[in-house]
């Protein structure tokens, strides 16, 4: 099988192949989790030297760490005596990670430092070209920590590229910016890594039918009134609603239509209205009166601006996905409202949500339907809105309605063509 | 929760048990708008997540470096609860089960739980904390079949279809979560 034969020229039709061929599988680890920026951590959650949290880059495990000079380390989570994890906690702090087999151990930033049989040998092995495997470019943008294997790869800030405006609606709103909440909820689902990034990368036209139960067909109404799709590259893309010039800022403000401004008493609501007073200063009209829906940062991080939450889906094989998703809070709120805040997330998504249990129940359908025999001659459509996104006069990318799938399209586009370039090598 | 259970009496030990009972008969049996009687309207409903921690040296040797509320990161942390709830959500949940449009619960899974280890273990006027372990069998048409496994510690009041919920933790024995939901009623 051809890679040009599973998505068409304009990627309207995609083949169910993609979603169930453990050689497209293969292609995907090494022409793109191999190559691209990949989502590791929040500098929130490492402050202090020797802080750490687990991270993966596909199915490869990796530490993330304060190093004790204050700089992000990224290593491979694997010893280099005989590959055993030299970290199973989630996170924590630490000077040194050992390895339970033979107990070789390594500084936080991942260099070797004791190997406990080498008193008893002759010849001492060189320690420093046997530390943890480094990911070789580690980098971060408003605390948002990335790595990557290719040592040539683009800076992050071009990656990112204009989705950076979309990301700063966000962070650049509050004054301390954004705190990441505790360890990630882990969740195993049998499905392709690629449908939940596919969901939060622009997907809201589900919202009133899959999700009808919870969500009113008025509110989705709304949503596709006042709602844009945007794709700033192939691959990154942004849902939002914009809403009108001088809407009452109860209806503009972050988090007032969520658990923490419905039911959170006055004191959440006067602090996410203040939050809203300076919005305008801070990150300009226009994205003052964005209200975030989906976010989508190529490969597979996910943001879900209206139930605060960053999500990454690990994948673990064709037909299986570890989904990461974390709370994300207003780093200066104070407790008190963080622990309201959370709840927008913890109600709606991650493993017990409400919404969710609906979405990863489909995601692990779709790959079921991916995965059938005699149907190959019946690719998905995803011909939805072709050709009718089209640059902004305010808002950067390519912009269109909610309900063209051109998100969808751009990103097949640019998969079909990381695996294009390396299929044939080995 | 340390040291044997309270000297609970035979009656009250059976008043808990029955109840218990018939609360896991009403939700196998899909009487979710029965449950919600059972449930006080400013019930918590609290599911802490489930973390590896790192050991702490200087609790080396001690039950305390093992303990299993050390890997809780509950309501009062500042991490990330898997469920923080109050009626509002408890009735969402109920209710969405009678919607025809409700496509995770359609058609419903088949659900049978064992409640056992009951145990009185405090008092406070007409209060009662109480612990009880659960194994429920969760088949789904279309999906996998699992089980979950956890540890319900409750804060019941006296009523008279024998008690009203007023607190719930539902301590959940998972490690990465491999159930297709956590929203289920515990």
């Amino acid at each position: 099988m051809r890679v040009s034969e599973l998505v068409n020229e304009d990627a309207s039709l995609v083949s169910r192949r993609c979603w169930s061929d453990a050689g497209v599988y293969e292609l995907e680890k090494r022409g793109i989790f191999r190559r691209a920026w990949l989502f590791l951590g929040h500098e929130s959650q490492i402050r202090n030297p020797g802080d750490f949290v687990q991270a993966y880059m596909c199915e490869t495990p990796v530490i993330l760490a304060r190093g004790m000079d204050g700089g992000l380390h990224a290593s491979v989570n694997s010893c280099t005596h005989r590959g055993l994890p030299v970290c199973r906690a989630d996170h924590g702090n630490t000077k040194r990670f050992i390895c339970p087999y033979h107990n070789w151990s390594y500084s936080v930033e991942g260099n070797l430092v004791t190997i406990p049989q080498e008193s008893a040998v002759a010849n001492k092995p060189d320690k420093a070209v046997l530390g943890l495997k480094q990911v070789p470019r580690v980098a971060s943008w408003r605390g948002m920590v990335f790595g990557c294997f290719d040592e040539n790869v683009e800076s992050l800030e071009d990656y990112l590229g204009d989705m950076r405006f979309y990301l700063d609606a966000f962070f650049e709103r509050f004054p301390g910016g954004i705190e990441f909440l505790g360890a990630p909820h882990r969740w195993v689902i049998n499905a392709n890594w690629k449908l939940p990034v596919e969901n939060q990368l622009g997907d809201v036209n589900h919202g009133a039918f899959l999700h009808s139960a919870i969500i009113p067909r008025e509110a989705q109404d709304l949503i596709e009134e006042l709602g844009f799709s945007a794709v700033t590259r192939a691959g990154h893309g942004a849902t939002f609603r914009l809403m009108p010039q001088g809407a009452p800022v109860d209806e503009v403000a972050w988090g007032m239509e969520g658990m923490g401004g419905m039911f959170g008493g006055a004191e959440v609501q006067e602090y996410l209205r203040e939050i809203q007073s300076h919005a305008a200063e801070r990150v300009g009209d226009i994205r003052a009166r964005m209200k975030g829906l989906t976010y989508g940062i190529y490969p597979n991080l996910s943001f879900l601006w209206s139930n605060t939450s960053f999500k990454v889906s690990h994948p673990r094989g064709p037909g299986k996905v570890e989904y990461w998703s974390w709370a994300v809070v207003p780093a200066d709120a104070p407790d008190s409202i963080k622990r309201v805040l959370r709840t927008n997330y913890s109600s709606f998504f991650g493993p017990a949500g409400i919404l969710e249990q609906e979405d990863s129940e489909v995601w692990v359908q779709q790959f079921q339907g991916s995965n059938i025999d005699f149907a190959d001659d019946r690719p998905y459509y995803y011909g939805l809105g072709l050709g009718e996104e089209a640059p902004h006069p305010e808002l950067p990318g390519l912009v269109s309605v909610t309900a063209n799938e051109f998100y969808a399209r751009h990103f097949f586009r640019r998969w079909r063509d990381e695996l294009q370039a390396v299929e044939g090598q080995s | 929760m340390n040291g044997p259970s309270l000297e609970a009496t035979p009656q009250q030990q059976r008043a808990l048990e029955r109840f218990y009972y018939y609360e896991a008969r009403l939700l196998d049996n899909r009487q979710y708008q029965q449950w919600l009687a059972l449930v006080s309207p400013e019930i918590r409903y609290l599911m802490p997540s489930r973390v590896n921690v790192m050991v702490d040296n200087r609790a080396r040797g001690k039950e305390e470096m093992i303990s299993v509320d050390r890997e809780l990161e509950g309501p009062d942390s500042l991490g990330c609860p898997i469920r923080e709830e109050g009626y509002i959500h408890l009735m969402v949940r109920a209710e969405r089960a009678f919607k025809i449009n409700s496509w995770s619960e359609n058609p419903p899974a088949r659900t049978r739980r064992i409640v056992g280890n009951v145990e009185l273990v405090g008092q406070r006027g007409e209060e009662l904390s109480v612990l009880s372990n659960f194994h429920l069998y969760y088949a789904r048409p279309g999906g996998e079949s699992c089980v979950y496994s956890g540890q319900r510690r409750d804060v019941l009041s006296p009523a008279e279809q024998g008690y009203t919920i007023e607190k719930r933790e539902v301590i959940m024995d998972y490690a990465n979560i491999e159930v297709p939901t956590l929203g289920l009623l515990f």
